[in-house]
């Protein structure tokens, strides 16, 4: 019974710890672009550190780091919405999330900041007037507007699981459009 | 009701619990199987453990585990209390194992999230009839002390429940409640629960029985036909709990009785020492079984039952027997001091793992801070407290490493059931001798060797040796012997399975790979040493056993368990002797996490190469090398030609070197494949904690993993069989 009770108790502080975070994004600048990311998803942000690159996998999957004894792939965000890969600097971190308890890092030009968008704020992504970057509409499921500016809020989950299938109707959709 | 609450927690508890008994279970029965009965404390052991998992079974409503639990107590329950000296002790231990087989078997259905739908009631009805076997064998000799014996029934069947923690007040009166409820009503259990519940009001301490009123709607029949149950201590008096119970018209009649605080207690502390003083909560069965039947008697002697009370609950001891009878004590058993265990969850342990990973490299990173190179400091102090910092943390390492290694006792109890039950099946009189169980490996390991060792142990048995007449008239004693030992060498576990039987026949083997054109037709028989004969037992739909058996003898198996123990990186190595015996041992790691390593260098990359899989390293020339126009390469060394792989240009590296001069060669071996990897450097050999890729990234042809390296960057390991394909 006070097992049960603790564990009642336990999930009530998962939940108020859930309600704390929720409506904040960490957002990061990629390209011209700022992006949200939902900060419950975010594990922690580190500085660049040397990586292992595996071949045979895709350009945009940098490769491994250590994280403290842990292995983790890490992704270029830039060469994932297929811009211009860019030079790492002393800026360029990688923000380190978590999905389905999966660790995956993301290299990023510049962390911005961590800002709270109302769900009112949020608006679905427009389906027509892409721009040329329009693989973006597939990982971005809304636009945060935070005073003047948008934020491109991404679903991370579609970020790193993209099948071969939707590469290829992007690059058809990006055929077209040329 | 019990359907509303989860679960989960509860099976997993249920399943670990049963898991660990039963394993229990069969470890004492074996032990005991070649004495001539068991002795007063296994059989005390075995109802005990039996009466746990009925009731857990009960509660987790599994009826048929419940029913065959049920039974076995009972024949146990008919031993302890009237000590027949007739029983057929190896059938009785097969019984025991049957009924330990079936609810494990029935354990896997449900952990696999399949209904246990086994059927038990052949084996109840099986061991109905021995039961009966040992009680007509002994009512003629003993029928009047027996029935002396048989302890009267008992008030309290159920383990109870307590709703409010004692408070032992002087005022306070002990009752015994019975409430009988008339034949017709419906839904008694719920009847009875609202008198608990308005007793509760005035309790201070309230038990009843049966306890499962709300859960179970079969509890309602039990009310009607045996009444409800009470146990309550309170300050209130008689006429106030009457009113408070109230005799409505679906109660026919409350009795109800005043104790002792005694005999309270006595009925209630059993609920502390549980489980050991649970056991004798349902006794007698089949007198309660009796009184269903009876139905009017019944309640008669319930009214009599409190005038009972030295038979209170709790006294699960034996009584002592009369003097002239001997007691079977397990003299020469020895007492083996009992480690005390908590079982931890795994994903704990790996954390707990991972932690001290970290710790151990920002360890590192503190120690060999580039702020201390700062030239003219004086370190002699933080020196010292480092060697000691690093002598924790290294004691840290080894101890959670040593958490993760089990035992091998388990194990080997299994192989000591599979011989018990194939030697008797057999008909052959075996000695089974276990060395070195308490060797310990990786938990990995073990889940990976039980069934490779399962068959090894079983065909020791089967056609390792020989049938009682053959081994009389070979001068051996009819008696076979089979060791299974273990012990670690040179970071190795040696599992052997030795037997004194016939031996491999080595001509047998020799005919019968010609036959199959496994040898060279230019060579004699001679020319292939002992081993290598040997080793065609391992090959798929090879078996020199004329006859199949059930056990063994169909050509697979051999090839399997060589499989399964390359799979973990061991071998398996046969010897024999005709006529004298064989042994098979298996070589395993002692963990699968570390392997010995050689680290290479290939541009900016490092790779490691299991080292078992290279066979050598060669400095190569230009001239040795052999282009083909279509972009292959071959290398000729002392005469043999190897396929080159260069592996920067085939993962596609930049920096690599081109020049063979530069670089070395390393000559891989799988299954006897050959082939030349060039690489540009060797770093050295070391051990490596293997780590899987993240999942996240696709399987990359030729790599099995990844490592990380004293300084921190990580290493993919190079899978060779996957290089050579």
């Amino acid at each position: 019974m006070e097992e049960m009770k603790k564990q009642v108790e336990e999930d009530n502080a998962a939940v108020n710890e859930h309600d704390a975070q929720k409506g904040k994004y960490m957002t990061f600048k990629s390209g011209n672009e700022y992006f949200g990311l939902e900060i419950q998803y975010v594990n922690e942000i580190i500085q660049l550190q040397a990586i292992t690159a595996i071949p045979e996998t895709e350009d945009y999957i940098k490769g491994l780091i250590n994280l403290r004894g842990k292995v983790i792939p890490v992704v270029d965000v830039r060469l994932r919405f297929k811009q211009e890969p860019f030079e790492y600097n002393d800026r360029t971190c990688i923000i380190v999330i978590n999905i389905k308890s999966m660790m995956v890092g993301l290299i990023v030009e510049k962390i911005a900041e961590v800002v709270e968008i109302k769900d009112e704020n949020i608006l679905p992504p427009p389906t027509i007037g892409r721009s040329d970057k329009s693989g973006h509409n597939k990982y971005v499921y809304g636009i945060g507007k935070v005073g003047d500016t948008v934020k491109l809020l991404l679903d991370p989950d579609k970020l790193l699981n993209d099948d071969d299938l939707s590469v290829v109707e992007q690059a058809n959709e990006m055929n077209n459009e040329e | 009701m019990a359907e509303e609450f989860s679960t989960d927690g509860m099976l997993d508890m249920y399943l670990f619990e049963n898991g660990q008994l039963l394993e229990q279970l069969q470890d004492m029965v074996l032990e005991q199987k070649d004495a001539d009965c068991f002795d007063e404390d296994s059989i005390n052991e075995i109802f005990r453990t039996m009466h746990t998992i009925k009731g857990s079974s009960g509660i987790m409503m599994f009826d048929e585990i419940t029913a065959i639990a049920h039974k076995l107590e009972d024949v146990f329950y008919y031993l302890r209390e009237s000590h027949p000296d007739n029983v057929p002790h190896l059938e009785l231990v097969d019984h025991v194992l049957e009924v330990a087989d079936f609810i494990s078997n029935e354990m896997d259905k449900i952990r696999n999230g399949d209904p246990a739908d086994g059927d038990a009631s052949q084996i109840i009805a099986t061991l109905d009839k021995f039961l009966n076997e040992i009680k007509g064998g002994n009512s003629d000799s003993k029928g009047g002390k027996k029935a002396a014996k048989e302890p009267p029934e008992n008030v309290h069947e159920e383990p109870k429940q307590f709703y409010i923690a004692p408070m032992a007040t002087s005022a306070s009166h002990f009752y015994r409640i019975y409430i009988y409820f008339f034949p017709e009503t419906e839904m008694s259990n719920i009847h009875a629960y609202k008198a608990v519940y308005a007793l509760k009001e005035v309790a201070e301490d309230l038990l009843y029985s049966p306890e499962d009123i709300l859960s179970n709607p079969e509890s309602g029949e039990v009310i009607l036909k045996e009444g409800f149950k009470i146990l309550l201590q309170s300050q209130a008096d008689e006429a106030q709990l009457r009113e408070i119970i109230g005799v409505g018209y679906d109660i026919e009649k409350v009795d109800l009785v005043e104790c002792t605080a005694n005999e309270f207690l006595q009925g209630f502390d059993m609920e502390y020492v549980a489980p050991a003083s649970q056991i004798d909560l349902e006794s007698s069965v089949e007198e309660i079984e009796a009184r269903v039947q009876e139905g009017a008697k019944t309640e008669a002697a319930e009214e009599k039952k409190p005038a009972k009370p030295a038979l209170a609950p709790g006294d699960f001891v034996i009584e002592s027997k009369e003097p002239g009878k001997q007691k079977k004590l397990a003299k020469d058993k020895p007492k083996a001091e009992k480690a005390t265990f908590i079982s931890v969850n795994l994903s704990k342990m790996d954390q707990l793992m991972e932690l001290i990973g970290e710790l151990v490299i920002s360890e590192s990173v503190v120690l060999q801070n580039p702020d201390l190179k700062v030239p003219g400091l004086n370190l002699d102090n933080f020196n010292k407290a480092a060697a000691q910092l690093a002598k924790i943390s290294t004691d840290l390492q080894n101890v959670i490493m040593s958490m993760r290694m089990v035992p091998l006792a388990n194990t080997f109890q299994k192989m000591n059931r599979i011989v018990f039950d194939v030697s008797r099946k057999l008909g052959k009189d075996i000695d089974f001798v276990m060395v070195g169980e308490q060797t310990e490996v990786d938990k990995n390991i073990i889940e990976h060797i039980s069934d490779p060792l399962m068959h090894i142990v079983r065909n020791s048995v089967d056609h390792g040796i020989e049938s009682k007449e053959e081994r009389r008239a070979s001068g051996k004693s009819e008696r076979g012997k089979v060791t299974l030992s273990a012990k670690t060498e040179a970071g190795k576990v040696w599992i052997s399975v030795e037997d004194d039987g016939g031996g491999l026949d080595r001509d047998k083997i020799v005919a019968k790979a010609r036959r199959q054109g496994l040898l060279d037709d230019n060579k004699p028989d001679s020319a292939y040493s002992d081993k290598e004969v040997f080793q065609f037992i391992t090959l798929p739909g090879f078996s020199t056993n004329e006859v199949v058996t059930e056990y063994s003898g169909r050509g697979v198996g051999m090839d399997v368990v060589v499989q399964n123990i390359q799979a973990i990186g061991g071998s398996l190595e046969i010897e024999s002797q005709k006529g004298v015996g064989s042994t098979m041992s298996l070589k395993i790691p002692l963990t699968l996490a570390i392997i010995d390593g050689i680290v290479m260098e290939v541009g900016q990359s490092s790779f490691v190469m299991e080292t078992g899989a290279i066979n050598e390293f060669v400095r190569v020339t230009e001239d040795m090398m052999i282009h083909e126009p279509n972009g292959e390469e071959y290398i000729m060394i002392r005469g043999e030609c190897f396929p080159v792989l260069r592996l920067g240009k085939w993962y596609g590296l930049t920096e690599y070197k081109e020049a063979v001069e530069d670089g070395v060669m390393l000559i891989l071996e799988v299954e006897s494949k050959k082939v030349c990897l060039f690489v540009d450097k060797l770093v050295g050999e070391q051990e490596i904690v293997v780590k899987p890729i993240p999942s996240y990234i696709k399987k990359v042809k030729g790599l099995s993993g990844c490592t990380q390296l004293g300084d921190g960057s990580i290493a993919l390991i190079l899978d060779a069989a996957g290089l050579i394909e």
